[in-house]
């Protein structure tokens, strides 16, 4: 058999049969070429492989993690967050939603006029000193509520006298059957909305 | 694939960096080994792996889970280390002799301390002595044998990273075999 470098070439692929591994055996006791070929191509994958083992640097892991594109993280650790607090998230959409139509609804009414809600006798609205007057032997049926204004009872309030932004006076003949509620701060008013917005949905009456 | 491996694909691709972790703690020390086979050093070897596992997990989406996720990683790090390689070509004669003493960067540092057993210090003359003899051959022959020797693939896989056909994997592993022979014959 002759020298041939191909065929030690393919014995080190593994590409050749059971039959062509004993010839070339055969032919490597007899050449001392190609057994030094051999021997030198053994030597070298030998080599290659005992140099395999090397290791990542340490805090590499940690490294890449601090690397990776922090817009991605970050909206991904919110999804994270939200997912294993729904309820939280839940309250909190309610609570700017609710505040925001609070806002909206406060600021929308703290122009100067004044506004009366629930009568139905008859009420007399004094525009220049702000007043809102139920007069003497005058009965309001219902509940009263005025923006904006003081309130001058000398007749008489069956139900809840509310009065916002504006104070209540109260004549010694006057009477209010129900609770007098006054309300001039934004903290209070979101409670009156609040309670309101409760009361509703729970009588089921949306007026 | 792995039960695990699917779970934390599956996780990264919901949208989850935490589970990369896991990822990058498996596949870290190949990764970095076929980085710092190819480029040469330590620090660019760094540079490299960590730019791959960035490229995988930005590209995650990218990646086909019917295929074998290793050879989709591998491939992104062995075209950065390609492209690496590239970008130094032109100053890269003038290197060519600096070159080998820089994989002695870790010994170097490790020397210092003194603190090390003979036989560690030795382990490290000796990986570094022979990825001089690496950084000689040229690219497309070191990836063919990084990949066949050190990372122990099988050629079909190396046609996928390489993006080569089989056939020319075998020629290039002959030919980087041979270079490396007549380089080691004196060792």
């Amino acid at each position: 058999m002759s020298c041939s470098s191909e065929r030690i070439q393919r014995y080190f692929d593994g590409d050749l049969t059971r039959d062509e591994r004993m010839q070339l055996y055969e032919h490597l006791r007899e050449c001392g070429d190609c057994k030094s070929h051999y021997d030198e191509v053994k030597k070298s994958i030998a080599l290659v492989q005992s140099a395999s083992h090397i290791t990542a640097p340490s805090k590499f892991t940690e490294s890449v993690m601090d690397a990776l594109p922090k817009r991605k993280r970050r909206s991904v650790a919110w999804k994270r967050w939200s997912r294993n607090h729904p309820m939280l998230v839940a309250a909190s959409v309610f609570l700017v939603l609710m505040s925001s139509m609070v806002w909206v609804n406060w600021s929308g009414m703290s122009g100067d006029d004044v506004m009366v809600r629930g009568a139905t006798g008859d009420v007399h609205v004094n525009y220049e000193t702000n007043t809102v007057i139920i007069p003497e032997g005058e009965t309001v049926a219902g509940d009263l509520t005025v923006r904006n204004g003081n309130v001058d009872v000398q007749g008489e309030v069956e139900g809840d006298l509310t009065v916002i932004n504006g104070e209540q006076y109260m004549a010694s003949a006057g009477n209010v059957a129900g609770n007098v509620e006054e309300i001039n701060e934004i903290l209070s008013w979101i409670w009156y909305e609040t309670k309101s917005l409760f009361s509703g949905l729970t009588t089921g009456d949306d007026s | 694939m792995d039960d695990w491996l699917k779970q934390c694909i599956k996780e990264v691709k919901a949208g989850d960096p935490e589970a990369f972790a896991q990822i990058v703690e498996a596949y870290k020390d190949k990764v970095y080994q076929i980085a710092y086979r190819m480029v040469g050093n330590a620090q660019e070897a760094q540079d490299v792996a960590q730019e791959a596992f960035i490229r995988a997990y930005t590209n995650i989406d990218r990646y086909d889970t019917n295929r074998k996720f290793s050879t989709w990683l591998f491939r992104i790090a062995t075209n950065l280390s390609i492209d690496k390689l590239r970008k130094k070509k032109p100053d890269y004669s003038l290197d060519a002799e600096v070159s080998g003493t820089e994989g002695l960067d870790g010994y170097s540092q490790l020397a210092a301390t003194d603190a090390l057993p003979d036989e560690q210090v030795v382990t490290l003359e000796w990986q570094a002595s022979i990825q001089e003899e690496i950084n000689a051959l040229p690219p497309k022959y070191r990836a063919a044998i990084i990949l066949k020797y050190m990372e122990d693939l099988s050629l079909q896989e190396m046609s996928e990273i390489l993006d080569l056909p089989v056939g020319t994997i075998k020629t290039h592993v002959h030919r980087g075999r041979e270079a490396l022979r007549k380089r080691l014959k004196k060792w």
